[in-house]
């Protein structure tokens, strides 16, 4: 089995994926071409609008994109496990939650509201040949203690007697309690208002660090990213286009799009017309052009071009950016 | 002009064999919002900043107190006489999605209130479609491709935009905007923010503007008051900046502090305020009711209520015995 790797996080290579999903105007894809390396030990954020496909991309990690989307081609190679886009059946399922956990978006509707949290924890136990019960409740326990919650009283709480950052941390326990090496947050404090967010992300930072988990953070909000991860990747209509360490990204952003998410955010202090709004709108699966720069109709920097070529993921360092205007720049 | 003079609202919630269950959702809330004047209520979720914002836009009843438009005190009006009063004010709400009936064009959807205002004023169906046009464009849509659209085939932003143009009709001199944009994709959301700053200065409509994103709150209504609110009391109030820039009150404190910090762009604030527990674990009767999570905490706190007022020194309102100024907002690198 694959617990060599135990005690050290495994690294997860996204390679070459494209997710397509079927609607009538064919088959139209919803992420294109990814790569991504999450390094063993690291919390990488992603961030994207709405039909950025982050959310497709993070399905694609545990092979669960539901039809009518299907991976079309690509590979998602994790550490001690193998490439999971080729898994089906009980070793797919068993992949899920042992290998890698998942806290879903919106974690305050995705509880079972009929049953408490330790029935639902058994119920995983369960599913997953768990034969140490009391262990894995003990184990449940320590881990909502360790996020302030009184594990007891948790596990014997339905969820409507749960406040949102209470549910919030559940999701984030059931996600862990299997001892997942490899863990991802979608949308981890949407819906939290601001002090439950910074108390989450506060968790979310310390349980990465002690429990030695390889994370990934989706969001909309840069704010979570720059609080908690070490690399952001920045989609824009199925494509990563750009990557890089967080505070790298964020003090000198090189894609026009990343440029122009940052300038849009109002800020606390300084001039407040500084703040500028990006012309346009996000693309739809149906409106992603078929040819060319997913960005180009938006951006500042266009060129001809841009209306044919998809810009290709260049690295500089250790950074890497999907667009003419700056490779063209790099090399002039 | 819109003031409100001691807003008090309770909710009784169904009671069960241990008798009924009330939710202090207002104690008793001053405010007051200028013609073509700017105010923000924040706070955390619960903390009643909704509540009150519908009792404004006259969605919801008050226990006690008065609210005051231009002049015109509401209790000594019946229900019906108030409705002129309050349609001055409308709400726009987080949801652009819900917002609007989804088996009505948006040319329908701006009929009715158009078709009301028609009658009052004696107006024809051509004036109808002419003003609905022009709300369109003063909302930054183009008439003539928008008009005859379903809210699904709208994306999020624009129908945020109509949903802003349907208050328009009726010429409000208040829009009350409820998280107006939490549910917008980040590079539009700064499109509507701008949009209603310039309703602001174009047309000297007001704006009320509710969030718990203290920032977008400055984008709107850097020249009015900002309103802090924890569980029904306003606990700081005064200038937008300076309220950021120099807070007094440990819960303003708090919530400034745990936004984040776009590391790379900015250094974390040097005092930031850490809550020590969980929102509700609270006293409800005597006592301040921030001193549970209060790191500042003294006697005094545990036995008084602080109410808001002024104090020497501090150039904003607040409701705390031990007014501190501290520094945690983050900084621009910039700026260091």
């Amino acid at each position: 089995m694959a617990q060599a790797t135990t005690g050290q996080a495994p690294g997860v290579r996204v390679d070459g994926l494209t997710v397509v999903y079927k609607t009538p105007a064919g088959e139209l894809p919803a992420v294109r071409d990814v790569s991504l390396t999450l390094e063993p030990g690291s919390i990488t954020g992603i961030v994207g609008e709405s039909g950025s496909g982050k959310s497709t991309l993070a399905l694609s990690l545990l092979n669960a994109v539901q039809p009518p989307g299907r991976i079309s081609a690509g590979s998602v190679e994790i550490d001690g496990l193998g490439d999971v886009v080729g898994f089906e059946g009980e070793r797919l399922r068993k992949a899920r939650g042992a290998h890698i956990g998942y806290v879903f978006q919106a974690a305050q509707n995705s509880l079972n509201p009929l049953k408490t949290v330790g029935k639902q924890l058994l119920d995983l136990g369960r599913s997953h040949g768990v034969e140490d019960r009391r262990g894995l409740l003990r184990e449940a326990q320590e881990l909502l203690g360790r996020m302030g919650l009184d594990g007891a009283r948790v596990l014997d709480s339905y969820q409507h007697e749960l406040s949102g950052g209470m549910r919030q941390r559940v999701g984030i326990m059931l996600a862990l309690v299997l001892n997942a090496q490899v863990v991802v947050l979608d949308e981890p404090t949407t819906a939290l208002d601001m002090i439950t967010q910074a108390n989450i992300l506060k968790i979310v930072r310390e349980v990465h660090a002690e429990r030695g988990l390889t994370t990934l953070v989706i969001t909309h909000d840069i704010g979570v990213v720059a609080e908690v991860a070490d690399r952001l990747a920045v989609m824009y209509g199925g494509r990563l286009v750009e990557q890089g360490p967080t505070r790298q990204v964020l003090g000198d952003p090189r894609h026009p799009y990343t440029k122009g998410l940052i300038k849009a955010i109002p800020r606390l202090v300084g001039d407040i017309d500084q703040a500028r709004a990006l012309p346009g709108r996000p693309p739809t699966l149906a409106t992603v052009p078929k040819a060319g720069c997913v960005f180009r109709e938006r951006c500042a920097l266009r060129m001809d071009i841009c209306d044919t070529d998809d810009p290709a993921a260049v690295a500089h360092g250790p950074r890497i950016v999907a667009c003419h205007a700056v490779k063209v720049k790099e090399h002039a | 002009m819109i003031t409100g003079n001691g807003i008090v609202k309770t909710f009784k919630q169904r009671g069960n064999m241990l008798g009924a269950r009330e939710v202090r959702a207002l104690r008793g809330v001053d405010f007051s919002i200028p013609k073509g004047g700017a105010a923000s209520f924040i706070g955390e979720s619960g903390c009643g900043k909704t509540t009150l914002g519908r009792i404004i836009a006259g969605l919801e009843t008050y226990d006690d107190g008065e609210i005051v438009i231009d002049g015109v005190p509401m209790s000594s009006l019946t229900l019906k006489r108030r409705q002129p009063h309050f349609r001055k004010i409308q709400m726009i709400h987080q949801d652009p999605y819900s917002a609007l009936n989804p088996t009505r064009t948006v040319h329908q959807t701006l009929r009715a209130p158009l078709a009301l205002r028609a009658k009052q004023t004696g107006r024809s169906k051509a004036w109808m479609d002419e003003r609905a046009a022009e709300v369109l464009s003063l909302v930054g849509l183009d008439p003539a491709t928008v008009l005859a659209r379903y809210p699904h085939q709208l994306s999020g932003g624009m129908r945020q935009r109509v949903v802003i143009a349907r208050a328009l009709t009726v010429d409000p001199e208040m829009l009350v905007a409820d998280e107006a944009v939490s549910m917008i994709d980040v590079s539009l959301r700064l499109g509507i923010l701008a949009l209603l700053k310039d309703l602001r200065e174009r047309l000297g409509v007001s704006v009320l503007f509710i969030t718990h994103d203290v920032a977008t709150a400055r984008y709107i209504g850097d020249d009015g008051d900002l309103y802090v609110i924890y569980r029904g009391q306003v606990v700081e109030r005064g200038p937008v900046d300076t309220v950021i820039a120099d807070p007094v009150h440990p819960y303003t404190q708090s919530l400034l502090s745990a936004i984040p910090v776009l590391h790379g762009l900015e250094l974390p604030g040097e005092q930031p305020v850490v809550p020590l527990e969980a929102l509700n674990a609270g006293q409800d009767d005597v006592g301040c009711l921030f001193a549970p999570r209060c790191p500042f905490r003294g006697e005094r706190c545990d036995t008084e209520r602080p109410l808001l007022q002024l104090t020497e020194g501090v150039p904003q309102e607040h409701a705390c015995f031990h007014p501190e100024r501290r520094s945690v907002i983050a900084r621009p690198m910039s700026e260091v």
